[in-house]
């Protein structure tokens, strides 16, 4: 035994004298993580945070939250002799006067932004596969609530500098909060300290934007990890890939080392994207001033949604009794996030409410195998996309020399025209590629070898679909399939149609059993004519060597 | 035969003898592991088979842990038994000089890592930085990509490593089930029950009562604490007021006031109250703006708030706050940058396109005897964006 070793085996065996934690590390270190690209989106977020972290504590040292008046006499010369906030002093100092400052500053914006980017493709894509059903419906919920934080410790965040971009987000901030019935006057008030934009909102909003919010980022993402490590990670079928194991590779040392390097990888994508590109330069901004503001002012593009929605909403506002209700302001910045981000969050009971489908699901979807539900994904991307759009409307008249009202006219229109379309679209699509999948289980590729029958007929020979890639297709193994009689509409894990779920395969194993869809994810139109699945009426498909027959 | 099966197991189903053979054997190939199991044997196609189900044996077994004394499911039991299958042989599991490259590979990544490290302590003292030095925009890229290249070297490297020359395994874990069968959901919940009984809270209404209410009433406690976050008093008025009144001068940014004539036809200035840090208030900047007296439409009853074509206006969006200050002199319509509402300058400000529901309030301004624009009031309404309060 090595001395390195040794030393292991003593610190060890002192560590589980006291805590008896071989056990426990056996395990850890044994645990089977599966392997897909996709799961590494969640990944990226995780890493980002822990960038956010370090860079962020690097610029607290050298950050003065504080909204007192100095004149700046930094190594900036165009802003010498400038009056500003010590906030924003204190970030040109730290972009010009600290070495390596600027590189700290852009690294944590950058990673900000890919952060909430690589949340949003997370989300996507625990959506697509169904990786949210039972039992994963909590961590789903974590999941949106850290999305939510995510937003507003990003605001928080690049609220502090005090320039005038950000500035002009405080003021509209202000006077969404305003835009509250009964409460928003108080509300706004309590937030600023007084009447916008008082002398407190900068020291707030850093409290908020690394203690509170930061501590509560942490603690759901502690909360989200321990429950997928307690009830193991999803996984995709294919072969050997059952409801009841985990395939991939073992925690240690693989999945650590690539882990472990990925992380590396991230911080080192993200050190180039702080070097090379330039983010949020407040010294072109300068300093907020009430009276100023630039043309094409564009916030972050996780708030852009939310620019969009304001910028869309046609101009109503109730005056009655005294009072004013300005839903030009409330519908799009209070009610619509608010009915989003609960229905995004309870979208799992939704499903569950639609489909009747109550069993626990360690396997993913393909999306097309669940049309309703992609589609229902692709319109919710196609409404959120316009909204984007929607308040990038200035800079897309200006390159596209388009008349914003035009822009601003169309999208009012379209937001609630293209989402349905899409819906449409996409069902359609991924009822289209379950059909091309079946084709592939049941008849095989096209070998390119042409055969001439006796009747002088010339027929293409099929192969059989390796077994693997069948099971990738279907879910089950191909001994698993069901059986079925003539006129009977399969359903089953083998026919994507899943959430029916009654296996009596040669070996009449039952997988699991769930009560029947009504309809939801299936294409009903479709079914109601013809077996979606229609391999019991078209007997004459060939297996591979023969022919297919006209 | 074909019939029987509906085609659903094509790959049990005996090859053709018709079949070609190569072709066929050219498109499994392509797809690596076509083979259905009876051929699994094959001696050639095993390397390319699946997992076979031998791979799936468990090492170690759940009595021998059950031995240890661990429970199963709360220990996870199904952690420590792990089967693992060899995946196909990589080619530096197959020649020693392919490991030996693959390693030095690795090695190379992990030095570039160091040479990153050397390079970015070297930039950071001896770079040119400071903002009026020549060359200082090379410095923050120069950081950068050397701290990519220390970083990058180490991830690279390690995931490398892991891919070319760590165990290439396929590892199965059981899964353990989460539901808890009844009789522990009934103990559990007994327990429970058992628990609330004896603190005797069901039957001891007062206690119940008092705590509720003790406990309850806690909430309020942060509430008083809230208050000076304020101040809230006067706040109604905080945001219906300016600081301009009938006789104060309208200065600009730097003090000095406007006099008619300063401004050039179609010119748009922005003037502030002329009060100790009237600059710096965010409700009463102001825009005077000039066209000629035929192109504006006075409002009714305000046909002497403006003086021979110079007309004022709140430059706070009524929307969100934002100053409308892009002006196009020809149109005379004021564009909010923020959420693009347009408002007719000509024409009291009136709303053209956009969320603003409400026109810029009008600043009345009439010139004084020394020939200096003054306000002749204060707002006739509250500047800026709505909120409850406010009355019209």
């Amino acid at each position: 035994m090595t001395v390195l070793g040794k030393g292991a085996a003593g610190t060890g065996k002192w560590v589980d004298d006291r805590l008896g934690s071989s056990n426990f590390v056996r395990r850890s270190l044994n645990k089977v993580f599966p392997d897909h690209w996709s799961f590494m989106l969640g990944e990226i977020a995780l890493y980002s945070f822990i960038i956010l972290l370090l860079t962020g504590t690097y610029l607290t040292l050298f950050f003065d939250a504080s909204m007192k008046e100095v004149v700046y006499n930094g190594s900036y010369i165009p802003l010498k002799g400038v009056t500003m906030s010590e906030a924003y002093a204190s970030t040109l100092r730290m972009s010009f006067d600290v070495r390596g400052g600027l590189l700290m500053r852009q690294i944590h914006h950058w990673a900000a932004l890919l952060f909430l980017a690589s949340i949003v493709v997370h989300l996507m894509r625990v959506f697509f596969t169904g990786a949210y059903r039972k039992p994963r419906e909590l961590n789903w919920v974590i999941g949106t609530l850290l999305l939510i934080t995510g937003i507003l410790e990003g605001f928080a965040g690049y609220s502090l500098p005090d320039d005038l971009l950000s500035g002009t987000g405080l003021r509209i901030a202000s006077g969404i909060t305003q835009s509250i019935p009964v409460v928003g006057t108080w509300a706004s008030f309590l937030l600023f300290g007084g009447e916008f934009p008082g002398t407190a909102i900068i020291g707030r909003l850093y409290a908020v934007h690394i203690l509170l919010i930061p501590g509560v980022i942490l603690g759901l993402i502690t909360f989200h990890m321990m429950m997928i490590w307690y009830q193991k990670h999803t996984d995709f079928p294919g072969p050997g890939r059952t409801e009841d194991n985990v395939v991939g590779s073992r925690m240690y040392p693989v999945y650590a080392a690539k882990a472990g390097g990925f992380f590396f990888l991230v911080f080192a994508v993200l050190a180039l994207l702080g070097g090379l590109a330039q983010i949020n330069p407040i010294w072109l901004y300068g300093p907020y001033d009430p009276s100023q503001v630039s043309a094409g002012s564009q916030p972050d593009w996780y708030m852009g949604f939310l620019d969009g929605s304001t910028r869309l909403m046609p101009n109503i506002e109730i005056h009655a009794f005294s009072h004013t209700i300005p839903l030009n302001v409330m519908l799009p910045t209070v009610v619509l996030p608010g009915i989003l981000f609960t229905g995004l969050a309870l979208w799992p009971w939704i499903e569950q409410f639609l489909t009747k489908d109550r069993s626990y699901h360690n396997l993913l979807d393909r999306p097309r195998d669940k049309p309703v539900r992609t589609a229902l994904g692709a319109m919710s991307i196609s409404f959120y996309i316009l909204l984007i759009i929607g308040g990038g409307n200035d800079i897309i008249a200006s390159i596209f020399s388009i008349s914003v009202q035009t822009i601003t006219h169309t999208l009012r229109v379209a937001i609630f025209v293209v989402p349905p379309l899409v819906y449409l679209a996409t069902k359609r699509w991924c009822l289209g590629l379950q059909h091309s999948d079946e084709e592939l289980v049941h008849h095989g590729i096209e070998s390119g070898t042409i055969r001439r029958l006796p009747s002088g007929e010339f027929v293409e020979e099929t192969v059989g679909l390796p077994v693997a890639y069948q099971i990738t297709l279907t879910g089950v193994e191909p001994s698993e399939r069901p059986i079925l009689q003539s006129g009977q509409a399969p359903d089953g894990p083998g026919y994507g149609d899943e959430h029916v779920v009654a296996v009596n395969g040669s070996n009449g194993h039952v997988v699991e059993a769930a009560p029947r869809p009504r309809g939801f994810f299936r294409d009903r139109s479709v079914s109601r004519k013809e077996p979606l699945r229609p391999e019991a009426t078209v007997p004459q498909l060939e297996t591979s060597g023969k022919p297919r027959a006209k | 035969m074909t019939e029987s099966t509906g085609g659903q197991t094509p790959t049990n189903e005996p090859r053709g003898g018709m079949t070609s053979a190569e072709a066929a054997g050219s498109i499994r190939d392509r797809l690596r592991s076509p083979v259905d199991t009876s051929e699994a044997g094959n001696g050639d196609d095993s390397r390319g088979s699946d997992i076979t189900e031998a791979a799936f044996r468990q090492t170690d077994s759940r009595a021998e842990l059950a031995a240890h004394g661990r429970d199963e499911r709360q220990h996870d039991s199904a952690s420590g038994p792990v089967a693992h299958a060899i995946q196909e042989p990589r080619k530096q599991d197959l020649s020693e000089a392919e490991e030996r490259s693959a390693e030095r590979k690795v090695a190379a990544l992990f030095l570039l890592s160091f040479v990153g490290v050397i390079a970015f302590v070297i930039t950071y003292f001896a770079a040119p930085f400071n903002f009026t030095a020549r060359n200082n925009i090379y410095f923050t890229p120069l950081l950068a990509l050397f701290m990519a290249l220390a970083l990058g070297g180490i991830g690279a490297g390690a995931v490398k490593w892991a891919k070319t020359l760590m165990v290439d395994e396929e590892a199965v874990q059981d899964r353990h089930g989460f539901a808890s069968d009844q009789a522990e959901i009934d103990a559990t919940g007994q327990a429970i029950m058992q628990g609330l009984e004896q603190t005797g809270l069901p039957r001891r209404k007062l206690l119940r009562n008092t705590l509720l209410l003790g406990a309850g009433s806690l909430a309020i406690l942060p509430l008083p604490l809230l208050l000076d976050l304020g101040p809230y008093a006067h706040k109604e008025r905080a945001l219906a007021e300016t600081a301009w009144k009938k006789g104060i001068r309208l200065v600009r940014r730097n003090g000095t006031p406007v006099r008619l004539g300063d401004l050039a036809l179609g010119a748009l200035e922005t003037v502030y109250p002329d009060v100790p840090g009237g600059v710096r208030m965010a409700d009463s900047p102001t825009m005077l703006i000039r066209m000629r007296p035929e192109e504006l439409t006075p409002r009714k009853g305000r046909e002497d708030w403006s003086v021979q074509g110079h007309i004022a206006y709140s430059v706070i969006c009524t929307h969100l706050g934002c100053p409308v200050k892009l002006y196009e002199q020809q149109t005379h319509h004021l564009f909010c940058p923020c959420h693009q509402s347009t408002f007719d300058a000509s024409n009291g400000a009136k709303v053209l396109f956009g969320p603003a529901a409400r026109s810029l309030p009008q600043l009345p301004i009439y010139v004084d005897a020394d020939g200096y624009f003054v306000a002749g009031g204060p707002y006739p309404e509250p500047v800026g964006p709505s909120y409850w309060e406010r009355k019209s």
